[in-house]
C-alpha cells in the first residue's frame, strides 16, 4: 500500500473526557471490531485500568476505512496514557503520529491535561483535530468550549467536530476529517532504517515485543537490528501489525505502525523512545526525544511473610519485564526484614504496581509510605541522594537538604480560587501566577515540593473544589528546604518503615497524627506499648497502647479438644497476617493506612 | 515395646467415660452445647441408642474398668427416676469401676430433686456439679436460667448434705455484670460450702440467640478473672487449672485426664473421645445419632490423629491449662527435645512474667493464665 493512504494518529484528552469510548466507536465504525465482540472500552485492557477508567498501557490498532472519496485508507490509532505520571510515554506515542484528535468534554471544557497534552502535540508538530465530545449532554456548551480551546490552547477550533461517543453521532465526520487533515507519513523506504519504539511489552514466548513506528527505511523480518541507545544487536524474529490482534507480515515500510520481536530478554533493553536501526546499515543518528525515565517517587515493598522474599523478587522482576519505568533494589529494614526499594513515575504508577503484584502475582506485601528523592549536602560538601528516610545521615553531618519541586498548574472555577490558594500555601507552595482563562475559570500556577504533592494534594484539591479542579505538573529541579526526619518508635525501638521526612514546622502535627493512628491500628498486645515520634533524640509525641485484657478464657466443650485447637489455629491465622516488629504484632492495615495516617494530620 | 495406636483395642491403662445428655428444660440463649428440649419419647430413644453405642464399643474394647465417669449435658437432671435406673444399668453392664472411681453428674438447681440425690448416692456417684452460673437474680434472669439464687443455694446444700463433693459453675464477663456482683457471687459460692469452683467467661457463640450481640457489650473478662485468682486461693480454693479452683483433694480427676492426654470414651450425640492418640467426635442430633447406630454403624462422624509437631503442640497447650504445666522430662521423652525447645522458644517471645520455666516444668504464671488464649494461639 502506498504511503499517502496511511494516517497515524492519537487521541488526547483530559481524564474522563471520553477518549476510550470514542476510540471504541472508531473501531466499531470501521468494522475493525464487531460491536458484539467488544468489551466496553477495548483499548483499556488491564483490569485495573478499566476500574479506574484511565488508560495506562498503549495498545495500537490498525483500522481500514473506506472514505467518502472511494479510497481505502489505513488508520493507525496509537493510544496514549491519560495520567500525568506518564507524560514521557505520551510524548513518545505522539511522536509516532502525524496527527492528534483532541477530545474535549463539551460540558466541562478545557482542563489542565487538555492543555498539557495539546502542547506536547503542538511541540511535535502534529496536526490537531479538535473534537467536542458528549454533545448529547444537556449541559453541553459547545460555543463556550470552542472559545476556551481557542483562548487557552491557542489553536483554531471553529471547525471542531461535535461528536457523541455514546450515541455515535459525528463519528463518520471525524473519520473523514482524519483522512482529510492528518498528513500522510513521509519517509524514505530506501534510507537506513529508523523505527521509533513507542511501547514494549513482554510475551512469555516471544520475549519483548516492541511496538514501533517506522520513520525511514524498511523493517524486514530476518534482518539484524540494533537498538541505538544501547548499541546492541539482535536478530529479528518476527515483524507484524495490529488488526487489532497481532498478525505477522514480511515487512513494515516507512509510516507504518506495527510490532517486532527479536528475542529481547528484558524490557530494559528495549526502552520506549529508543530508535531501532539495521545492524548492517545503521542510521547516522537516532530519532530525537529519547530519554531514560527516572523514578521520582519511592517506597519500600516488603513481603508479609519474611520467607516470601524470593516470591516478591520474582514478581517484581516479572513486573519490570513489562514496565521498564519501575526500578527496584533490595533493602533491609530493621523492622520489616528484607524487601525492595521501588521507584515509580508517580503515585498512580506506584499503586498500579502494588495492585498488580497482589492481583497478578498473588504477593502479600506491605508498602511503606511513599517519599521523594532528597539531595543532601553534607558538611564536607559532598552531595548524596536519599531514596528513603533511613538514608538520611545524622543531623550534625547535614549541611543542607534539597527536595524536588514541581511547577503545578491548576484549573478551577473562580469561586474556588480562595480555597485552592489556601491549600497550595499550606502545601508549602510558592505562588507563581494566576490568570483568568475565561471570566469563570482560573489558572493557578505554583511551585510546590513534590513531597507535599504526593502526600494527598490531589484528593484535597478535589474535595475543596467539589471535584471541579484539574491539574498538571512539570518537574523543575531541587530546592533547599528546612526538613527533618521524624522517627517512629515502638517500645523505644525505631521502626524505620514508619519514619518520614517533613518540614520542621509540621513535625509535631504529623508526628501526632501518625502516633495517634498507630495507636488505633495496632491491636492491644500482652504488654503496654509506648508509641513515640522523635526528631533526632528528642521525643515530640508519646502515647501508650494498653495491654490486652479481653479474651481471657472460654469453656472447653466437654473434652472437645479438636474444636478448641481449631479456634486457636484460627486465632493464629489472624495473627499471621500481622508483621512482627520486635515483640509487637502490627497488622498489615497499619502499614497500608500509613499514607492515610500522614494525610490525616490537618483534619 | 511399641504402644498400640489402634483405638479399637482394649485400653492399656485407665479409662474415663463421658456420657452426653443432650436435653434441657429450656435452651439458654448463650449456649452452643448439643442440647434441646426433649420431645415425647426422645429420652427413651436416647437411652436405647446409648445401649447400642456401648455394645458397639464393647465388641472392640471389651469391658474396661473406669477411673472416672462424667455424665454431663445438657441437663442430666431432666432425666427422671426410672430413666436414671436404666441409664445406670446400661453403664454398669458395659463397664467395671475402679474402687475409688470418681463419678460426676451435672445438675441444674431447678430440676435437681431429692430422688436424684438418693439414687445417685445408692448407685456410685461421688461428685455433683451444679450449674449455678450466678448468685445474682438479675443476672440469672438475663442468662435465661430457670432458677433463682435461693434455689441454687438449696440445691448445693442438699447435695452437700447427701455427702457429695460439690462443684458449681459460674460465669463472668456478662453484659452489665459489675465487679461488685461478681465478688458477691464468688463470696456466696465460698460460703455455700462447695469444694470445687469452675469459672467460665461468656463467649458469644455462632448459632445461639446471642451470637449477634456485640463483643463490646460484654464486660471485660480480665478483671473478674484476676479477682477470682486473688480471692479464691485465700479462701482455700487453689487454681489447679485455667478454669478450675478446688480445695485440696477435690480436684476433678476427670477433667485433669483431658489435659494430661488420658484416654476417654465419649458416648452420646455430639460427644468427643480420645483413644490411643486418636480423637473422634460423634454425630450430632439425637435423630441422626440414633439413625447411624440403627444402620449398624458407629456413632462416630469424624476423627483425626495428630502427629509430629501438631500433636506435640496440642499436648503442650493442654498441659499449660494446668497450673503445674508441662512435665519437661515426660514431654521430651514423648515428643523429643526439639519439640520441647520449640515450645520454649515460642514462649520466650512473650513477656517473662507470663510463664515460668524451671528445671522440671514449664507453666503459665497466674498472669499468663489470664491471657492464655493468646499464648496458646502462638503455640499451636
Amino acid at each position: 500500500m502506498i504511503l499517502d493512504k496511511f494516517r497515524n494518529f492519537s487521541i488526547i484528552a483530559h481524564v474522563n473526557h471520553g477518549k476510550s469510548t470514542l476510540a471504541d466507536r472508531l473501531l466499531e465504525e470501521t468494522g475493525t471490531i464487531e460491536g458484539r465482540n467488544m468489551k466496553a472500552q477495548l483499548l483499556d485492557m488491564l483490569e485495573l485500568e478499566r476500574e479506574r477508567g484511565i488508560t495506562i498501557k498503549l495498545v495500537p490498532v490498525r483500522m481500514n476505512y473506506k472514505a467518502k472519496d472511494g479510497q481505502e485508507y489505513v488508520l493507525n490509532l496509537i493510544d496514549t496514557p491519560g495520567h500525568v505520571d506518564f507524560t514521557y510515554e505520551v510524548s513518545r506515542s505522539l511522536a509516532a503520529c502525524e496527527g492528534a484528535v483532541l477530545v474535549v468534554d463539551a460540558a466541562q471544557g478545557v482542563e489542565a491535561q487538555t492543555v498539557a497534552n495539546s502542547y506536547l502535540a503542538i511541540d511535535l508538530n502534529l496536526e490537531i483535530i479538535p473534537v467536542l465530545n458528549k454533545i448529547d449532554l444537556p449541559s453541553a456548551q459547545p460555543d463556550r468550549v470552542i472559545k476556551e480551546i481557542e483562548d487557552i490552547i491557542g489553536i483554531n477550533a471553529n471547525d471542531a467536530i461535535s461528536v457523541s461517543a455514546k450515541t455515535g453521532e459525528g463519528i463518520v465526520d471525524l473519520l473523514e476529517r482524519i483522512v482529510r487533515d492528518v498528513p500522510p507519513p513521509n519517509g524514505d523506504p530506501d534510507a537506513p532504517l529508523q523505527a521509533l519504539i513507542f511501547d514494549s511489552v513482554y510475551d512469555n514466548y516471544k520475549g519483548v515485543i516492541c511496538y514501533v513506528r517506522v520513520v525511514n527505511g524498511t523493517l524486514q523480518a530476518g534482518k539484524n537490528i540494533r537498538f541505538m541507545s544501547t548499541g546492541r544487536d539482535y536478530e529479528l524474529d518476527e515483524v507484524g501489525m495490529f488488526r487489532p490482534d497481532m498478525v505477522k507480515v514480511s515487512e513494515l515500510g516507512p509510516g507504518e505502525v506495527g510490532y517486532l520481536a527479536a528475542s529481547v530478554k528484558t524490557i530494559a533493553e528495549a526502552r520506549v523512545g529508543d530508535t531501532i536501526t539495521e545492524s548492517r546499515r545503521p542510521a547516522a543518528s537516532p530519532l530525537p526525544g529519547y530519554r531514560k525515565v527516572k523514578p521520582v517517587v519511592f517506597c519500600g515493598f516488603y513481603p508479609v511473610e519474611r520467607e516470601d522474599i524470593n516470591q516478591l523478587r520474582e514478581a517484581l522482576e516479572k513486573l519490570q519485564i513489562n514496565d521498564s519505568a519501575l526500578s527496584f533494589e533490595p533493602e533491609n529494614s530493621a523492622a520489616l526484614g528484607f524487601g525492595f526499594r521501588c521507584g515509580f513515575l508517580g503515585l498512580l504508577h506506584m499503586e498500579i504496581a502494588k495492585e498488580r503484584l497482589s492481583r497478578e502475582f498473588g504477593v502479600d506485601l506491605v508498602a511503606t509510605a511513599p517519599n521523594v528523592v532528597y539531595q543532601i549536602v553534607l558538611t564536607n560538601q559532598s552531595i548524596i541522594e536519599a531514596h528513603k528516610p533511613s538514608d538520611f545521615p545524622e543531623q550534625v553531618k547535614i549541611e543542607e537538604i534539597r527536595e524536588p519541586y514541581i511547577k503545578l498548574t491548576v484549573f478551577i472555577p473562580e469561586q474556588f480560587v480562595g480555597a485552592a490558594m489556601q491549600l497550595c500555601q499550606e502545601k508549602r507552595g510558592t505562588y507563581v501566577g494566576m490568570d483568568y482563562i475565561t471570566p469563570e475559570r482560573v489558572r493557578l500556577t505554583y511551585d510546590m515540593p513534590l513531597a507535599e504533592f504526593i502526600l494527598d494534594f490531589h484528593d484535597r484539591l478535589k474535595s475543596c473544589t467539589k471535584g471541579y479542579a484539574s491539574l498538571d505538573y512539570d518537574h523543575i529541579g531541587f530546592k533547599a528546604a528546612d526538613l527533618v526526619k521524624v522517627d517512629l518508635l515502638l517500645q523505644d525501638e525505631p521502626v524505620d518503615a514508619f519514619s518520614f521526612i517533613c518540614h520542621t514546622d509540621q513535625a509535631y502535627h504529623r508526628g501526632h497524627a501518625v502516633v495517634g493512628r498507630l495507636k488505633e491500628l495496632i491491636p492491644r498486645q500482652l504488654f503496654e506499648i509506648p508509641v513515640q515520634a522523635a526528631v533526632g533524640k528528642k521525643v515530640i509525641v508519646r502515647m501508650n497502647i494498653k495491654a490486652v485484657r479481653k479474651d481471657v478464657l472460654a469453656k472447653c466443650y466437654g473434652g472437645d479438644i479438636t474444636r478448641k485447637r481449631k479456634l486457636l489455629e484460627k486465632q493464629k491465622e489472624g495473627k499471621k497476617r500481622m508483621k512482627q516488629v520486635g515483640r509487637v504484632s502490627i497488622p498489615q492495615e497499619a502499614f497500608l493506612a500509613f499514607m492515610d495516617v500522614t494525610k490525616a494530620e490537618d483534619k | 515395646m511399641t504402644q498400640s495406636t489402634d483405638p479399637f483395642e482394649p485400653p492399656a491403662g485407665g479409662l474415663s467415660l463421658y456420657i452426653h445428655v443432650p436435653f434441657c428444660e429450656r435452651k439458654c440463649p448463650y449456649c452452643a452445647f448439643e442440647s434441646k428440649v426433649p420431645s415425647e419419647g426422645e429420652i427413651d430413644l436416647w437411652l436405647e441408642t446409648l445401649g447400642k453405642e456401648l455394645k458397639w464399643w464393647e465388641k472392640r474394647i471389651g469391658k474396661p474398668s473406669l477411673e472416672t465417669c462424667y455424665i454431663g449435658g445438657g441437663t442430666p437432671t431432666v432425666i427422671t427416676g426410672p430413666q436414671w435406673l436404666s441409664l445406670a444399668d446400661i453403664i454398669d453392664s458395659h463397664f467395671t469401676f475402679e474402687p475409688d472411681a470418681e463419678v460426676t453428674v451435672e445438675a441444674n438447681p431447678n430440676s435437681l430433686k431429692a430422688d436424684h440425690l438418693l439414687f445417685w448416692r445408692d448407685w456410685r456417684v461421688s461428685r455433683v456439679s451444679i450449674g449455678v452460673q450466678s448468685f445474682d437474680d438479675a443476672e440469672l434472669l438475663q442468662l435465661g436460667r430457670l432458677h433463682s439464687a435461693a434455689q441454687a443455694y438449696e440445691a448445693i446444700s442438699a447435695s452437700l448434705a447427701s455427702g457429695f463433693s460439690v462443684n458449681s459453675d459460674f460465669m463472668f464477663g456478662l453484659p452489665g455484670q459489675t465487679f461488685r456482683n461478681w465478688a458477691r457471687t464468688l463470696s456466696q459460692a465460698v460460703s455455700s460450702g462447695i469444694s470445687h469452683i469452675s469459672l467460665y467467661q461468656l463467649s458469644l457463640e455462632p448459632g445461639t440467640p446471642w451470637e449477634s450481640m456485640s463483643e463490646d457489650d460484654l464486660s471485660d473478662g480480665y478483671l473478674p478473672y484476676r479477682w477470682a485468682q486473688w480471692y479464691l486461693p485465700r479462701k482455700g480454693y487453689n487454681q489447679y487449672e485455667i478454669a478450675n479452683f478446688a480445695k485440696k483433694g477435690h480436684e476433678s480427676r476427670h477433667n485433669i485426664n483431658y489435659w494430661e492426654e488420658g484416654e476417654y470414651l465419649g458416648i452420646g450425640p455430639g460427644a468427643s473421645g480420645y483413644l490411643k492418640g486418636w480423637r473422634y467426635k460423634n454425630t450430632s442430633g439425637i435423630t441422626e445419632y440414633s439413625r447411624s447406630l440403627d444402620r449398624g454403624g458407629s456413632a462416630i462422624s469424624s476423627g483425626e490423629r495428630l502427629i509430629g509437631e501438631k500433636r506435640a503442640s496440642e499436648a503442650a497447650v493442654l498441659a499449660l491449662r494446668m497450673s503445674k504445666g508441662i512435665d519437661r522430662e515426660e514431654f521430651s521423652s514423648k515428643y523429643g527435645i526439639s519439640e520441647e525447645n520449640k515450645i520454649i522458644e515460642k514462649l520466650s517471645r512473650f513477656p517473662v512474667d507470663l510463664y515460668e520455666i524451671s528445671e522440671k516444668r514449664i507453666s503459665l504464671s497466674s498472669k499468663g493464665m489470664r491471657v492464655a488464649n493468646m499464648i496458646w494461639s502462638e503455640l499451636v
